[in-house]
């Protein structure tokens, strides 16, 4: 009994810290309808290509609201790098929609998600 | 991003994977680390620091640096255990410096060691004259052993044909005034003794002592809380804070 757990403590101190330092890749997925990031995405691309620009800014907020929640649960499994690169896009992105330059926030938009799939990963 | 939540949770990780991974490295001793095990040392401890306090890149990459270096060195302790001849490129091995009282000159060069450096560690070991040493051995981890001639070695009871009794090692029986139960059963004896042997040292109860051992010669030594010394010797040599 006392080998087994001379054994067991380590090995499941080491699994405990090996899913803390990937807990980005699961805790990033949506756990309800206000944290849904790629779905917030999703939604703005559409509205910015049809420029509905009021609904595109209702649905930054919630982006940005969304992203907020994520980002308490993300931070122990990503870098200050990767966060700080998509905090950047989203920044920039509500600078084009307030702008309401298209092709700008296309850009943007699709450069969130290209951080967004990366973080954690 | 809570960057102060971030490094505690880092810090934890870190310091618990160290701690697993030094175990597993095994008891090798400050004294007995070679040059190679104290730079791995070194690297092993700053990549667990990079993994605290970088936040920049994720705790994950470190701790595979960390994981990784720490599998190697065990993997080099398993070859220099099980193959000689790889233990002796790794580790290197002892040289002699000092044979039948001269010095290897040429080896010392070799060595990349000074005459002085030499002199340094055979004061270390007690000894302020070459006239003393037959042997010199300096070791893979840069200690240095030393024979003496014969006429300098100490004199020991086997020298003077006497018989000495095994004095075994100590066990405690009182520490910070509670008695070690355990270990008094041990050693086949039981508190009424223990009182007994403390009464000649005017010991009525336990508390009173803050040290009582008993080696297998049946010795005793005490050291009680009240050791009725009003001043102790100042060996410090030049006037602190303190």
């Amino acid at each position: 009994m006392r080998k087994f757990l001379v054994i067991a403590i380590p090995t499941a101190t080491l699994i405990v810290f090996v899913l803390v330092m990937h807990s980005a890749r699961f805790l990033k997925k949506p756990l309800g309808q206000d944290d849904d990031i790629p779905g917030r995405l999703d939604s703005m691309i559409e509205f910015v290509n049809n420029e509905l620009w009021d609904e595109a800014n209702n649905d930054f907020k919630e982006l940005s609201r969304a992203w907020d929640k994520v980002l308490a649960r993300v931070q122990f499994g990503s870098g200050k790098e990767e966060i700080y690169q998509l905090d950047t896009s989203i920044a920039r992105l509500e600078g084009a929609v307030v702008a309401k330059d298209k092709a700008g926030a296309l850009m943007e938009l699709y450069e969130v998600y290209n951080h967004w799939e990366e973080l954690g990963n | 991003m809570n960057e102060e939540l971030v490094v505690i949770v880092r810090a934890i990780i870190s310091f618990f994977t160290l701690l697993i991974l030094a175990r597993l490295l095994g008891k090798e001793q400050i004294s007995q680390l070679s040059f190679f095990d104290y730079v791995l040392g070194i690297t092993i401890g700053s990549i667990a620091s990079e993994a605290t306090v970088d936040l920049s890149s994720r705790a994950w990459t470190s701790w595979i640096g960390l994981i990784v270096w720490a599998a190697l060195a065990y993997l080099m302790q398993v070859i220099t255990l099980k193959w000689r001849y790889a233990a002796k490129m790794i580790e290197g091995e002892p040289t002699i410096v000092i044979m039948n009282g001269k010095i290897m000159d040429k080896v010392l060069r070799k060595m990349k060691f000074r005459v002085a450096d030499v002199l340094e560690l055979l004061r270390n070991q007690g000894v302020f004259d070459l006239n003393e040493v037959d042997y010199a051995i300096l070791e893979s981890n840069g200690s240095l052993s030393v024979l003496k001639k014969s006429e300098n070695l100490p004199l020991t009871p086997k020298d003077m044909k006497l018989e000495v009794k095994q004095t075994g090692i100590s066990t405690e029986l009182i520490y910070d005034g509670i008695i070690i139960e355990e270990n008094l059963r041990q050693m086949n004896k039981d508190r009424k003794w223990l009182m007994n042997q403390l009464k000649k040292y005017g010991i009525k109860d336990a508390s009173e002592a803050l040290l009582v051992t008993l080696n297998d010669a049946g010795s005793l030594y005490v050291d009680k809380y009240d050791d009725n010394i009003k001043k102790v010797k100042d060996i410090g040599d030049y006037k602190g804070p303190f």
